[in-house]
């Protein structure tokens, strides 16, 4: 079929077979009209022929009897030419007779007696002429009638044999006519076959064309209900080929594109899923650092309540300090009049007795004051430390803070700024912990060695006790032992006063602190507003991942739709 | 005839035969006449073993037979070996054959009335049949061409039962020479009558009349135009002569004989050449001398023209004599 391998051969194929049948069919028809013809034409040409011969031996034998006969009775040279012309004649006519076609053995028989007549008419009249012109006329008469009887059988056997040959020719015209009809019979057949040929040469041409471009439109019509599978359009002409070819390359590429399509939309909606994945993350986030700062803001609300209680603490510590003052003072005072009293009545030993009991059980008391002043220190140190843990605490919460503010990005800028505040403050307020700590320890040192002056001075005032019989010595050991008194009291007065400074400025930066942690409280709360703004866009960003999400759904759904 | 051919397949089959095949001659009888020698044409043609036809003896049966053998789809080839009629002359291209047709005896024999008979005026005696008229229309053309004149030609008939009117006007008339355009009967008839009326001029007769030297002294001095003579010079005639009265005691070939004998051989060569398809010997034999080589048989060489004659072959004029024919010295 590679010769047939375009439409257009196969329509040329097509035409050229109609036009084969068609010649065939004209040729066929001719060849039978020729030979119809032919055998009419041969058939009148017997005819005819048999006619002139048969009128031919008869004529020419009456021509020769006449010329004969008109010899016996006058001979002259132009008779006896005359006979034998007409004798050559109607010889070469009855062998033209045994020449006729289609003679049977009958017929022949007859020409054979007919040829034998004709020359036996020819040699008795001949024979005659010889008598007549050795002048034996009687015998030549009887010689000429002896003709007579041979003429009249070839005349009868001429008429015979024409009457056989017109038999003959109606037989022929009847044969003829049979091969006539025989040859009309053909021809319808011949009719028909050209006809069935025809179609389905038709047909075939018809079928060798639609096939292909059916198949073609079979495999758009596919294409076109969104049937992407690949098409087998099996062998096509070559012109048809092309057009195969691309919509087989026209179905791959469309293939290849809604692949891509569905594998985007696929990735799409992966990628949307991760994203409203990573806003839930970062909702939680931005909620876990909205928590951390209400946390920070709570702290810091918390410190400053601590920071209030260290105000208050370092107010009972000033009172403390300042009784320890004014009782260092009346130390001072009492010592004073311990002295007067010393002065004035040195010598009285009783009354200086009950004096010293008072003494002792002032310094008792003031013993048991300065060990409550140690145990206030105490407590400094107790706040310091719970300061120092606020803010340690505040600093990792700051530090967190500010990898969160890093985490959020740009939304997390201001909250870094705010961060690393908190983070300065915390570390003031540790740094400030540390001063009271340090002065804490400086005033436990006064107050250990108040302690060791009061244990001296108890030791001392026992002493008098035991010296209790001498009041001179005593006294002046006593006057001695008060300016030594005064001098400690001042000494106490002196540090009272400045740890009552201390104490002053420790309230000063407690409240600077709370102040500070105020402040800090308020960024926490910025920094939480920011978070929940935070909170919001990530929400929204969820909503438009959810969005973005369902158009890839819906373009995975429409892309479904094709059959790859 | 029977005897040459008969002679020529039985030598053949002593050397071996054609191909390692013995060579059959199967026999016909058309007894000289039309309506037998078409049925016995037809049956040769439907026989798939004959190979060729050796025959027909006379002219108007080999013309009709000569349409059996060359029609339908397996024609077959027929020489014959004494068809003399000019009307058999390309009849057919099956149809072959190797004697001189009637205008060759009838031009020879005029021109040896003219020449060696110094005949000038000439009757014709002629058989109402295609041999006889053509005879006698070759030799009155050419006598006349010649100078000469015929003075009469007469008809007769098988039945005619005397020839003596013609004869005793001939007399009268006077003629320096008669011819016998006739059969064997009619000859004899005549010479006979003749005799009677005690006229004798020169007498020439053709090749029909072959075997009428052994009529006793009717004949003895008459002319015959023939073919062949058995006393043709050359070694291989000799032979064939030799072996012919040999077979068939004592009796001489005549012309028919020899080209029977001749026209066997001939089918023997072909049938060896190219084998015994029909066509194929056809095809040979119209090549004979030309193309292969030319056929030397006793009757002399054979070479055919487009119409299947041998117009290379002479006529011979030979005189009765003593009961053989013989040629006459200087002939």
């Amino acid at each position: 079929m590679t010769a047939l391998d375009t439409i257009r051969a196969r329509i040329l194929g097509g035409l050229a077979l109609l036009g084969c049948t068609v010649v065939l069919m004209a040729l066929f028809s001719a060849y039978a009209l020729r030979t119809i013809r032919r055998s009419e034409t041969e058939q009148l040409d017997a005819v005819q022929r048999s006619g002139e011969v048969s009128n031919g031996v008869v004529t020419s034998v009456f021509r020769q009897i006449n010329a004969g006969q008109q010899y016996l009775t006058a001979p002259t040279r132009e008779l006896r030419d005359q006979f034998q012309d007409a004798a050559d004649e109607s010889f070469e006519f009855s062998r033209q007779l045994d020449r006729l076609p289609g003679l049977t053995l009958e017929q022949h028989l007859t020409v054979n007696r007919i040829k034998q007549l004709e020359a036996s008419i020819t040699a008795d009249y001949s024979i005659a002429h010889a008598l007549r012109d050795l002048g034996r006329d009687d015998a030549a008469r009887v010689q000429s009638i002896a003709v007579l009887r041979p003429a009249a059988d070839l005349t009868r056997l001429v008429r015979t044999f024409t009457a056989e040959l017109a038999k003959h020719t109606r037989r022929a015209e009847q044969q003829l006519a049979v091969a006539t009809a025989r040859w009309e019979v053909y021809l319808y057949l011949a009719l028909v076959i050209a006809v069935i040929a025809t179609a389905l040469a038709g047909y075939w041409t018809l079928q060798s064309v639609e096939g292909p471009l059916g198949r073609v439109v079979l495999a758009a019509e596919r294409f076109g209900s969104g049937d992407l599978r690949p098409v087998t359009t099996g062998h096509m002409p070559r012109d048809i080929q092309v057009l195969a070819d691309a919509m087989r390359h026209m179905g791959d590429r469309l293939r290849a594109i809604v692949a891509n399509v569905i594998s985007e939309s696929d990735r799409i909606a992966s990628s949307a899923t991760d994203m409203s994945a990573i806003s839930e993350q970062l909702a939680a986030s931005s909620s876990e650092v909205s928590t951390a700062m209400v946390d920070i803001s709570h702290g810091a609300e918390e410190q400053r309540v601590e920071l209030i209680t260290i105000g208050t603490s370092l107010d009972a510590l000033r009172l403390a300090t300042t009784q320890t003052a004014e009782a260092a003072e009346r130390v001072a005072r009492l010592g004073e009049e311990i002295r007067t009293v010393a002065d004035r009545h040195q010598g009285s030993m009783a009354a200086a007795s009950s004096v010293l009991l008072d003494v002792r059980e002032v310094v008792q008391t003031t013993s048991k004051q300065v060990s409550e002043l140690a145990k206030q220190v105490a407590a400094i140190d107790d706040f310091v430390d719970l300061i120092r843990r606020i803010s340690s605490q505040t600093n990792l919460l700051a530090l967190n803070a500010a990898i969160e503010a890093a985490r959020a990005g740009e939304h997390g800028r201001g909250f870094a700024v705010v961060a690393e505040e908190v983070r300065q403050l915390a570390d003031e307020s540790a740094r400030a912990a540390e001063d009271v700590t340090l002065t804490t320890n400086a005033i436990r040192d006064q107050v250990e060695d108040v302690t060791a002056t009061m244990a001296a001075g108890t030791a001392k005032v026992r002493g008098i006790e035991d010296v209790a019989g001498g009041a001179a010595r005593g006294l002046a050991e006593i006057a001695a032992a008060v300016e030594q008194v005064e001098q400690s009291a001042t000494t106490v007065a002196r540090a009272a006063q400045q740890y009552r400074d201390i104490t002053e400025r420790l309230q000063q930066q407690a409240q600077q602190v709370a102040s500070r942690a105020v402040a800090h409280a308020s960024s926490a709360q910025q920094v939480t507003a920011a978070a929940q703004e935070q909170g919001a866009s990530t929400q929204e960003m969820a909503a438009a991942a959810a969005h973005l999400l369902q158009a890839a759904e819906q373009l995975r759904g429409l892309v479904k739709e094709f059959r790859v | 005839m029977q005897h040459g051919a008969q002679l020529a397949v039985d030598q053949i089959n002593a050397r071996g035969g054609v191909r390692g095949r013995r060579l059959v001659l199967r026999l016909a009888d058309d007894s000289g006449s039309e309506d037998v020698a078409v049925i016995v044409a037809q049956a040769l043609y439907d026989n798939p073993a004959v190979a060729g036809v050796v025959g027909h003896l006379t002219s108007d049966a080999s013309i009709v037979a000569a349409q059996v053998y060359g029609g339908g789809a397996h024609p077959v080839t027929m020489v014959s070996p004494s068809a003399s009629s000019p009307d058999l002359s390309g009849i057919s291209p099956y149809a072959f054959r190797i004697c001189p047709s009637d205008s060759s005896h009838g031009a020879a024999m005029a021109k040896f009335a003219w020449q060696t008979l110094v005949a000038r005026r000439a009757g014709i005696l002629f058989i109402g049949d295609a041999y006889g008229y053509g005879i006698r229309k070759t030799f009155a053309a050419d006598f006349t061409r010649l100078g000469g004149t015929v003075v009469e030609a007469d008809p007769y008939v098988p039945t005619t039962r005397s020839l003596e009117p013609y004869l005793s006007r001939m007399r009268q008339a006077g003629i320096d020479v008669l011819l016998l355009a006739a059969d064997r009967r009619g000859a004899e008839l005549a010479l006979r009558q003749m005799q009677d009326l005690g006229i004798r001029p020169p007498v020439i007769g053709g090749d029909a009349l072959a075997g009428i030297e052994t009529a006793g002294t009717l004949a003895e001095g008459m002319w015959i135009s023939s073919a062949y003579l058995p006393d043709r010079a050359g070694e291989k005639n000799a032979a064939f002569v030799a072996d012919y009265m040999r077979a068939y005691s004592g009796e001489r070939p005549d012309h028919r004989g020899a080209s029977a004998y001749d026209v066997v051989n001939l089918f023997a060569r072909a049938i060896a050449a190219v084998g015994p398809n029909r066509r194929a010997v056809r095809g040979y034999i119209a090549r004979v001398g030309r193309g292969v080589p030319a056929f030397d048989g006793v009757t002399g060489g054979i070479v055919f023209d487009d119409a299947g004659d041998v117009p290379s072959k002479g006529v011979v004029i030979a005189i009765v004599r003593g009961g053989h024919l013989v040629a006459e010295p200087g002939e």
